[in-house]
């Protein structure tokens, strides 16, 4: 009763007080869910039917262009005991829905090993020419639909398939048409997917092809590869979320301190009516948690506004938020609330009764 | 009668920046169950001094208060506002009441403060001190005199063991002032309430059984 009519009492300061904590549990939860478009990206790279990646020997900087040659590579690698599949891949960027996408051309008859055959929810896969096979997520990004001709790289692409996102690349082009657009003498692929005989044949194949001179990855290591990346950017949200936390706990800190300082007539009041110092110390801290639970309401609610706002402006971002991060922000939240009003509680529970009924 | 609150040789001596003030010297008083007793004496003699060590709101540098039997020398802060809760009833001159609650949830308040339900009790208070009509409003809709009858039943809604009030009237018109005293008046008569009432008028002394003087800090007739 007296703790929630105290934080009518001061409508704005309170509002202040709770945006401050939600800003920063959004903030915690949207930047957690940022870093999912890296797993993403990892998971649909490595959504492929084949065992391992190989690339050249400068290894994966730059998934662009054709830096081998493809059937030549694609010869050594056959030859090789236990590889059963080499599949060429040829990745240019294409802009699509306003955004720099990877293209991967592809040997139509090499589709199979991207997606299975329900994987297709409109059209049919490549055979050839200037096709184009996109993604769903692609498909909402650019409002792009079946049939619809598109310019690109100076020329004419038909979309003939839709498939369910997931797959490896959001645009699918046959290698040897992106090929020709990009004017190479010869057929030239960025990197290869190996399929080996089965898993025991996996390890050979890969020392076999670094033998070659070329960097081979399995798939879990090429994820791994990225999950470094992720690495690196949990530390940034990391700091970051420390520095939101600590503004959280500055304002809280603030605001209670400057609540029991205007108040602390009221609580002579309360102590001279037989209010205990932990009834006072509770009082206190019970003002802070309506500020706590009001701050991860608000928080919550700017997460769902803010990742709608940024999906709109960039539909192609993923931003998935595991629920149980919403749990993790909500006792972040609560931490750095209750020590922020730590300090002004126990100065409450503290001061001499009779001075403060003295303070005007 | 046993006295219901001793006090014994009470001191309270002040310090600032090296400068010792004294506001009470020694006081000894003794209040027996169901007296009306009314301190008295001109501003700075000690008479809130006084009324803050028996309410236990303040320790004394010598001497003690007994309250109920029990002796507050020495006691921790935890015990005295245990016993402030269950023998005192305190009324400020400012009425002190809350402004974001109503009437009827500063009197209750002080039930809640003590872990008791609050149930009726508040409003039937209310009703004793001429209020139930207005109790769900805030003080700022209330007059002075209102306020102080809320701060009233507020204090003696716990039933205390002694009512504490300092200068009630002080802020109150002679209107308001003779409304308070009588409601005083009647709930000492009815209740056989114990109550130790300061004040700088000689007219609200008058409504005591007891007068007791203070100067400088020292009782001059009792």
């Amino acid at each position: 009763m007296l703790p929630l009519a105290n934080i009518l009492a001061r409508k704005v300061r309170a509002a202040i007080s709770v945006l401050a904590v939600g800003v920063g549990v959004a903030l915690f939860l949207v930047l957690v869910g940022l870093t999912s478009m890296l797993h993403e990206i990892a998971n649909r790279t490595t959504n492929v039917d084949a065992h391992i990646m190989v690339m050249p020997a400068s290894g994966p900087a730059l998934l662009l262009g054709g830096g081998l040659p493809a059937d030549k590579t694609e010869a050594r690698l056959r030859a090789i005991p236990g590889v059963r599949e080499a599949i060429p891949v040829l990745c240019w960027s294409l802009n699509m829905a306003g955004r720099d996408q990877n293209a991967f051309g592809i040997r139509p008859g090499d589709w199979r090993f991207f997606a299975a055959p329900d994987r297709l929810v409109e059209g049919r896969p490549l055979e050839g020419g200037f096709e184009m096979l996109i993604d769903t997520r692609l498909q909402r990004a650019g409002d792009f639909r079946l049939g619809q001709q598109i310019e690109r790289l100076n020329h004419t692409f038909t979309i003939v398939g839709i498939a369910r996102e997931g797959v490896a690349g959001r645009v699918f082009v046959p290698i040897d048409t992106l090929n020709e657009c990009l004017q190479q003498d010869t057929r030239r692929a960025t990197f290869f997917y190996v399929k080996a005989d089965g898993p025991a044949s996996v390890e050979p194949v890969r020392e076999a092809v670094a033998n070659l001179k070329l960097s081979a990855f399995t798939l879990d290591e090429y994820y791994a590869r990225l999950a470094n990346l992720l690495g690196d950017m949990h530390l940034v949200i990391g700091a970051v979320v420390i520095v939101a936390g600590f503004v959280c706990f500055l304002v809280i800190l603030l605001t209670v301190y400057t609540m029991v300082v205007e108040r602390t007539h009221e609580i002579g009041i309360l102590k001279g009516i037989g209010a205990s110092r932990l009834q006072i110390f509770g009082l206190i801290l019970a003002e802070a948690g309506l500020i706590l639970a009001g701050g991860i309401l608000a928080g919550f609610i700017l997460t769902v506004a803010g990742r709608a706002v940024i999906l709109h402006l960039q539909p192609l971002w993923t931003i998935d938020i595991p629920p149980i991060r919403f749990v993790h922000a909500a006792v972040l939240a609560a931490v750095g609330t209750l020590l922020g009003a730590l300090h002004p509680a126990l100065r409450a529970a503290r001061q001499d009764p009779v001075e403060s009924l003295r303070y005007e | 009668m046993q006295p219901i609150l001793i006090t014994r040789g009470l001191t309270k001596v002040y310090r600032s920046d090296g400068v010792a003030t004294p506001a009470l010297r020694g006081v000894d008083l003794a209040i027996t169950p169901g007296e009306f007793v009314a301190v008295m004496g001109p501003s700075g003699c000690g008479k809130s001094t006084l009324l803050y060590l028996m309410g236990l709101l303040d320790t004394p540098t010598q001497g003690t208060v007994i309250i109920a039997g029990a002796d507050t020398r020495g006691l921790a802060d935890g015990r005295r506002t245990r016993l402030r809760r269950e023998h005192i009833g305190y009324v400020f001159q400012r009425f002190n009441l809350l402004p974001t609650l109503s009437a009827e949830e500063n009197v209750g308040l002080a039930l809640k403060l003590r872990g008791r339900p609050v149930g009726s009790a508040a409003r039937e208070m209310l009703a004793a001190v001429g209020l139930d009509d207005n109790r769900r409003r805030r003080p700022s809709a209330l007059s002075v005199g209102e306020q102080q009858r809320v701060a009233i039943a507020r204090a003696l809604v716990t039933r205390p063991t002694v009512l504490l009030a300092d200068e009630p009237t002080g802020n109150l018109d002679s209107e308001a002032s003779d409304r308070v005293m009588d409601l005083v008046g009647r709930l000492h008569r009815e209740r056989g309430q114990t109550i130790v009432l300061i004040t700088h008028n000689e007219q609200v002394a008058r409504r005591g059984d007891r007068l007791v003087r203070m100067r400088d800090g020292q009782l001059l007739t009792d």
